[in-house]
């Protein structure tokens, strides 16, 4: 029996990303009688159980509100011991840690070096598997990354489902637009004042029966401004659910949207999981090529000044000069479907799509100045990773130089004992 | 040898897996030809490795520590060019050979060649390493020529994988043997994902598998022998010859063509010919210009092997047909001993110049005629021909193991001799 466990720690968009390897994981299961196996915080255990119903999911304390005393926090962890028991019991044929974080990698270091993927840790050794390296040294040029995270993690397996089959087609549901509030960093998304004009747009655009809003309680007061700023028709046909659903009912909520307009959230991903078309804006450290929404079907409008992405933790020396043009009347324009108008300057629009490699974001709108950097790195991806199925794809060669190290090609793969073996 | 002179070479060693053997029986090749045959023995320095992954240091500087390494290891191996002065260094697949080393070897003048002895679309690594190197030797066509040139590798040479006869033989197993070795239906190798589908298909016919890899598998855990441990070489010869039927199937990562239908031929096919030992092997792009059809028995499918396996299995005399004839063309055509052949006339065609002049006057020249007796004897003994320079017999004399005898000792006093006193 194959049974494979996936450690997914970190927060709601990074467990809808998780799909793809999931389903590739579900698909062999299923082939040769086996399980997934899911660990996932426990605030997220009934969404991951909704998302993920052919897995079984395991809730772990991976996630807590500073200003814990150390008794509470010891409480904490140690309910879960039997958590981790039952884990451990378990003959895993492969698992699979998906966060550079201490914890993941301990519970990874819970079973035997070479059924560990990802990020890994034995003996007290923490390590990476090839791909993450690769990642790493990738991450010190992210403006000429092309690679979503979903595929990173997809590729640690050696049978990643083809990215076409993970998401639904994106297609209006019928349930009006939807507005995503701000993600987890304010900076990555539209202040109210610029996000109004864009609403109404779409809205207008697309037949004006409802807007959702959409958020957590944090975000309600962001939601009230935006309120506010919009025009009364457009206000009437708002249905304010900041705060006012947990996440189960934001499933729900976004599932039956015709379109979800959102900066890089954990709301955009479930859309794409949900095949509802996102209209995504990506500014400061957010980058499509990174975590745009999975799939074909939605569209990017991609911040890329010449600092874009910048570092998230840093503060901006620059003005916030990558969201300026979100604020440009020509915006609206594209966004109601004027083939004429032109992108302001600073912004590309993007298609999203699927190749061999994963899921990628295709320029149709705006100068794309990473574009020739991008589609080599991804023909030297697609070859490294795609296996067979990317063994033809030219060009790519210059990164194939810069990227591959001695170490890849001399050394054994952590934990992949068959490499060379006939 | 044909007309060439000995050369030197150092054949360098990877440190693990399926091309270390590979590169041990090019070594053993190189020599048998009459060579002066130096291994850098990676696998000694692989403790290293393994060693620094026991520092509990962030991932970020455990990286750094290998990379470091891995180029003292390096700097090890153009050291060892120093002393040796090969007219060629040929690396077997994963050779611990940094392109920072390949190119002060080219700068120096030192031929390289490498034999990749993996598939390309699985291993892409040589994109960045291929143009390094001076010869590049695969065991696959195009479009991997095609790849190559685009990297800017001209030299490409395509030469298949082989055995070492004397190693892969037929033998006479003694009843312990049988029973530890033997089996009806046999398989020795990794366990694979698409081996581990397929062969759980042929539980009724008498399976046994040898090899690493296949733990866990609940299935065929109980046909695993030997404790699913790595088995030697000359267990795998054993196991071979135990058999009533081998099977050779083409590893691939993927369970959902169980058959991959991959184009090149691997070591196992012609280490079980050479066995004279019978196999049912899948069918590869390769094959046909290795051996005909009726000196491998073949299989597209698994329906087809377990077709084909019941009716081998009932017909031994069909087998041994099939094993006789397999045997002779191995042995006609696919040793190690002629693919270096070929790689060496492939270099000299390639890079002019090649090899260079012979290292100084011959050794015997000059000697008193007592001497001379006893040194031919010794060239013998060190496998080096009559005419084998001076220079290369003290390189050979330095090499050897255990005591030094008073003629050996005699010969290193002469080459110091030489070095101070004579003009």
């Amino acid at each position: 029996m194959a049974r494979f466990l996936v450690l997914q720690l970190a927060r709601l968009g990074d467990l809808a990303q998780t799909r793809r390897l999931l389903l590739g994981l579900g698909r062999q299961a299923a082939a040769l009688g086996g399980e997934v196996h899911l660990a996932v915080d426990h605030s997220l255990a009934v969404l991951a159980r909704r998302l993920y119903p052919f897995a079984v999911v395991h809730g772990l304390p991976a996630h807590g509100r500073p200003g814990l005393d150390a008794r509470a926090a010891a409480d904490r962890v140690f309910e879960s011991r039997q958590a981790l028991a039952a884990l451990a019991g378990m003959a895993f044929d492969r698992v699979f840690c998906l966060n550079f974080s201490p914890m993941g990698m301990a519970v990874a270091a819970m079973f035997p070096p070479e059924v560990q993927r990802g990020y890994r840790m034995h003996a007290g050794q923490t390590d990476k598997d090839g791909v993450m390296r690769l990642v790493f040294r990738l991450a010190r040029n992210r403006r000429g990354a092309g690679i979503n995270l979903a595929d990173i993690w997809a590729h640690l397996d050696d049978e990643p489902l083809a990215a076409a089959l993970v998401n639904p087609a994106a297609t209006a549901r019928g349930g009006g637009l939807g507005v995503a509030l701000a993600g987890r960093e304010a900076r990555r998304s539209l202040p109210p004042e610029m996000l109004a004009p864009l609403v109404r747009t779409l809205f207008l655009a697309m037949g004006g029966t409802r807007v959702t809003l959409l958020g957590t309680a944090a975000q309600a007061a962001e939601a009230r401004a935006l309120l506010r700023r919009l025009d009364s028709p457009v206000r009437e046909a708002c249905l304010d659910l900041t705060g006012k659903t947990d996440l189960p009912g934001l499933v729900d909520a976004i599932s039956g949207l015709d379109r979800l307009v959102t900066p890089d959230t954990g709301a955009m991903h479930l859309a794409a999981f949900c095949g509802v078309p996102a209209t995504a804006f990506f500014l400061s450290s957010a980058w499509c090529h990174e975590t745009g929404p999975y799939g074909a079907g939605h569209r990017v409008f991609q911040a890329v000044a010449p600092c874009a992405p910048c570092l998230e933790s840093a503060p901006c020396d620059q003005g916030l000069a990558c969201r300026a043009p979100f604020g440009d009347a020509g915006l609206p324009r594209c966004l109601a479907g004027s083939g004429k108008a032109l992108l302001p300057a600073g912004l590309v629009e993007y298609a999203t799509d699927c190749d061999a490699l994963g899921a990628l974001c295709r320029p149709v709108r705006g100068e794309d100045p990473t574009l020739a950097r991008r589609e080599a790195l991804r023909a030297f991806l697609t070859r490294r990773l795609a296996g067979v199925d990317g063994a033809d794809v030219p060009g790519g060669l210059e990164p194939a130089g810069e990227y591959d190290t001695e170490t890849d090609w001399v050394l054994p793969p952590a934990g992949r004992p068959a490499r060379g073996e006939w | 040898m044909d007309g060439r002179r000995g050369l030197r070479i150092l054949v360098v060693l990877p440190m693990y897996g399926g091309s270390l053997p590979i590169g041990r029986h090019c070594a053993s090749a190189l020599s048998g030809l009459g060579h002066l045959v130096e291994t850098f023995e990676a696998p000694a320095f692989y403790g290293a490795f393994e060693a620094l992954k026991t520092l509990r240091v962030t991932s970020d500087r455990l990286e750094y520590l290998e990379n470091s390494y891995l180029q003292v290891i390096s700097q090890a191996i153009c050291a060892k060019v120093e002393t040796f002065g090969p007219d060629l260094v040929l690396a077997l697949a994963q050779a611990p050979l940094s392109r920072q080393a390949l190119k002060r070897l080219r700068r120096d003048g030192v031929a390289t060649a490498m034999w990749f002895v993996e598939d390309f679309r699985l291993f892409t690594y040589w994109e960045a390493f291929a143009p390094y190197y001076d010869v590049f030797a695969v065991i696959q066509k195009d479009p991997f020529f095609e790849r190559l040139a685009a990297v800017g590798q001209q030299n490409v040479l395509y030469l298949p994988l082989a055995a070492d006869p004397a190693v892969h033989r037929p033998l006479e197993l003694t009843p312990v043997e049988r029973r530890l070795y033997g089996a009806r239906t046999s398989f020795m190798g990794a366990g694979y994902a698409n081996r581990r589908v397929a062969f759980a298909q042929l539980l009724d016919f008498g399976l046994a598998i040898f090899g690493s890899d296949w733990d866990g598998d609940a299935v065929l855990g109980p046909r695993l022998r030997l404790d699913g441990r790595r088995v030697t070489t000359e267990e795998s010869v054993k196991i071979f010859n135990a058999a009533d039927v081998n099977l050779n199937l083409h590893s691939s990562v993927s369970t959902q063509s169980l058959v991959s239908g991959g184009d090149f031929v691997n070591p196992r096919t012609f280490e079980l010919a050479m066995c004279g030992a019978f196999q049912l092997v899948d069918r590869r792009g390769l094959m046909d210009e290795l051996f005909s059809e009726d000196e491998l028995a073949r299989f597209g499918s698994v329906e087809e092997l377990k077709e084909r396996l019941g009716h081998f299995l009932a017909h031994p005399e069909e087998r041994a047909g099939y094993a006789a004839r397999a045997r002779a063309r191995a042995l006609g055509e696919h040793t190690y001993a002629r693919r270096m052949e070929r790689l060496l006339d492939f270099t000299a065609g390639r890079i002019a110049g090649w090899p260079a002049g012979a290292g100084g006057e011959g050794a015997l020249a000059g000697l008193p005629e007592p001497l001379r007796g006893e040194l031919s004897a010794l060239l013998r003994e060190l496998s080096l021909p009559a005419d084998v320079s001076f220079d290369d017999l003290i390189v050979a004399v330095r090499s050897r193991q255990g005591l030094l005898t008073p003629l050996e000792t005699s010969l290193l006093f002469l080459d110091e001799w030489k070095k101070q006193y004579v003009k």
